[in-house]
């Protein structure tokens, strides 16, 4: 059992379920103390030690009941394929081979019987279910099938498991009886498929448990690097998943350090002063409270058709951060520019991207819409601004107002400009990358979702 | 606490009617002495689980509410200042006496360190929650209620003690607990415990209760109401909770509405009767209007 368990969580970990040591042997002593004939009591308590979300137990209710379908001996009688002969079939056969043994034909009941003495057919034909899922674990086992990796391999690890379990004896016996023409070869070869077909089954099983989570993780690997409009449409679902789990672990990592020394340091006149009735003596202590003013964002997105896929992504990974993050203003524009935080407000974010999209999209005047941001909210700009800026700079040859954007960069803490073009892209054609980052603190490239979360990563530090 | 049986059975004789999953989690936490992480939405019962459960074991429930900013002096222990000072005080002419006789600095000094661990003594000490838990000679049933409204550092905090069930005050060493007390800890999942936390525990989530269990509830909590209204309106609360809501009703509504609908003599339910009661499950005016207006395929619904 301790092995299979152990089967069972590095499964659970392949499918993003984090399970440490100290929760196995939670698990383990759980086990040991529930009743094992109860399948749901077990499976609740495995629940219990090992997910620790609402989310993972979902995850773990599924791959318990993917993992454990063969294990337990009472669910498997139930799941049985239909066509397994029942006992009565089997005697009526003996009883057939018997009179054919009459007929005298020696030779195929011969055969019959020698096949009959092998432990699998005895297992087969007295259909010992427990007997056989035993024996065809030990030589899944034995091929070390959980290292199943591709779907063409599948073919491959059914038939070593069919040799080791001795279907070659069938199989043998299935070639002869077909020179005699005999009539109990449909029963045998009914055995066989029965049997094939649950090899098969388990081999698939395997293959869904082990390598899909596997693969899943390799293409994960990937799409991190793939350029963000490259993503097909196909895995834009997955690729937010990601954004997700970026955002997750960069907002547990940020959100920690948010309330420090909140307490502040001794306010020494008032306590002095409170102990003045006490003969001097500080009775009660007074603590100076740090206030702290909260640091702004303002988010400048381009979202003419050569950025509008970064912009996708930029804003939902900034949106699901929102709660490490402090107050965003959004603003977006192509050929105008306008505030767009009251979208993100009142709209999921993908709802509130594609409005803005729609509202704002079309070609790109840079120089234009620096003007509108100068309208609207430079006057709220201050030391304690952070202003991001994702655009590819391409102004369509139009005057570039770097004027504009040299007051932000002076007024504000840090001017942070993000370029989805690779770095030798800038400043060549209309590119007008190379003036605007003389007016820039930082200026990154955030092509793929990994460069992304980098500029992300440093973002929080800063506004901490 | 010693099958999954009796807890059933147990729990349910002090009006707690928990399914095999909730039975089976309170099992477990009690036989591997490992503390019990309820999650779930608000009004499902999970603080009422505590307080069953210290019926249940008759032993004294110590609660500690979480909230931010809650610290170690308020949660754990605090030295009681105003206390030690007043010694000092008290003891000042007293000084004299111990002193007497001694010669030079450093000989008054060697017999001031004598007494010196007097004022950090656990006299001097105000145990708070935690602290009272560990001290209960006959072991406590500890509930730490929404731990997701606390800090961070409150929840390191928390480590130490759901571990290996003991206190470390600098002044005096480490103090384990006499018994080792029940803990359940509750969430709202407005913020995710950290992965230390929820490694610690056996991890228990509540989701709302079927028609038939949140059935058997209603008849435990208002066994007066009529049958078919009992049926009949766990069916309607089921049908809102579907609808996309501000906030859905919990149980705690369910039972009150059951109870107004049985002080208003209701026989059944009536659309008058459900759009003038809504307020007692509904706490959204947004959300009173939007069910209004579909009231009639609700009520169908149920």
């Amino acid at each position: 059992m301790h092995k299979n368990l152990v089967n069972f969580i590095s499964m659970l970990r392949s499918h993003d379920i984090r399970v440490s040591p100290a929760e196995t042997i939670d698990a383990l002593n759980a086990m040991s103390v529930l009743n094992f004939e109860k399948r749901s009591q077990i499976r609740d308590g495995l629940a219990m030690t090992l997910a620790k979300t609402k989310l993972e137990e979902k995850v773990f209710l599924k791959c318990f009941d993917r993992f454990f379908k063969s294990e337990l001996p009472n669910i498997n009688s139930d799941s049985l394929s239909e066509d397994t002969i029942s006992t009565q079939d089997l005697s009526n056969l003996i009883e057939k081979i018997n009179s054919n043994e009459i007929e005298n034909e020696t030779l195929m009941s011969q055969t019959f019987n020698d096949l009959a003495q092998t432990s699998l057919m005895k297992n087969l034909m007295t259909n010992n279910r427990t007997e056989l899922a035993l024996s065809l674990r030990r030589a899944a086992e034995e091929v070390s099938l959980s290292k199943i990796k591709l779907f063409t391999q599948k073919g491959l690890y059914t038939r070593k498991i069919l040799d080791l379990m001795g279907e070659e004896h069938i199989r043998n016996a299935i070639e002869i009886m077909e020179k005699s023409n005999d009539q109990s070869l449909n029963e045998i070869k009914n055995y066989r498929d029965i049997l094939r077909q649950e090899v098969k089954d388990f081999v698939e099983r395997e293959y869904m448990l082990q390598a899909q989570a596997r693969n899943k993780k390799l293409s994960d690997d990937i799409l991190v690097d793939v350029r963000l409009s490259n993503i097909e449409h196909y895995y834009l679902h997955r690729a937010k998943d990601l954004i997700t789990k970026m955002a997750s672990k960069l907002s547990k990592r940020y959100g920690k350090q948010i309330k420090r020394s909140k307490k502040g340091r001794i306010h020494m006149p008032r306590t002095l002063r409170e102990g003045v009735p006490y003969q001097g003596i500080l009775f009660k202590t007074h603590w100076k409270k740090k206030i702290r003013k909260k640091p702004q964002i303002f988010v400048i997105c381009d979202v003419s058709g050569s950025v509008a896929a970064y912009t996708k992504f930029f804003l939902i990974f900034l949106y699901t951060i929102q709660d490490v993050l402090p107050k965003v203003r959004s603003f977006a524009f192509s050929s105008h520019l306008g505030e767009v935080s009251s979208f993100f407000v009142e709209n999921s974010v993908e709802r509130a991207i594609e409005l803005v999209n729609w509202q704002y999209g079309g070609a790109t005047d840079y120089g234009g819409s620096f003007e509108d941001f100068k309208n609207l909210a430079i006057a709220d700009i201050d030391r304690r601004s952070t202003v991001l800026i994702l655009g590819d700079a391409r102004n369509n040859q139009g005057d570039p107002k770097l004027e504009i954007l040299r007051t932000i960069f002076e007024r504000s803490k840090q001017v942070i400009w993000l370029n989805p073009e690779p770095r030798r892209a800038w400043g060549t054609g209309d590119s007008e990358m190379k003036r605007y980052q003389t007016a820039c603190h930082i200026s990154a490239e955030c092509g793929n979702l990994r460069q992304l979360e980098r500029v992300v990563d440093r973002l929080l530090k800063s506004t901490q | 606490m010693d099958s999954i049986e009796n807890i059933t059975s147990s729990f349910e004789k002090h009006g707690y009617i928990c399914s095999e999953k909730i039975a089976t989690a309170i099992f477990l936490a009690a036989k591997l002495e490992k503390p019990l992480l309820v999650e779930g939405p608000p009004g499902v019962g999970k603080t009422e689980l505590a307080k069953t459960a210290a019926y249940v074991v008759d032993k004294p429930l110590v609660r500690l509410q979480c909230y931010e900013g809650l610290d170690e002096a308020k949660a754990l222990y605090e030295w009681k200042y105003s206390k030690q000072l007043l010694y000092t005080q008290l003891l000042k002419e007293q000084l004299s006496d111990v002193l007497g006789g001694a010669i030079g600095f450093k000989d008054s000094m060697t017999r001031l360190h004598a007494f010196s661990d007097a004022f950090y003594s656990r006299e001097f000490l105000e145990p708070r929650p935690l602290l009272r838990a560990m001290h209960e000679k006959n072991g406590s049933v500890l509930l730490i209620d929404e731990i997701d409204k606390a800090d961070f550092e409150f929840e390191s905090l928390l480590l130490e003690i759901l571990s290996d069930y003991q206190v470390s005050i600098p002044e005096i060493g480490t103090i384990a607990a006499t018994k080792i007390p029940f803990v359940v800890l509750t969430s709202n999942d407005t913020r995710e415990a950290s992965d230390a936390l929820k490694r610690r525990c056996i991890h228990l989530y509540i989701p709302f209760p079927d028609q038939a269990l949140e059935e058997r509830i209603v008849l435990e909590k208002v066994p007066q109401i009529d049958d078919n209204l009992r049926k009949k309106l766990v069916g309607f609360v089921q049908a809102l909770r579907s609808l996309d809501l501000k906030k859905t009703p919990a149980i705690s509504e369910t039972i009150d509405w059951a109870k107004s609908l049985l002080l208003l003599n209701a026989e059944s339910l009536e659309s008058d009767l459900v759009v003038n009661t809504l307020n007692v499950l509904l706490k959204f005016e947004e959300d009173i209007e939007n069910t209004k207006s579909n009231l009639a395929s609700i009520l169908k619904q149920a």
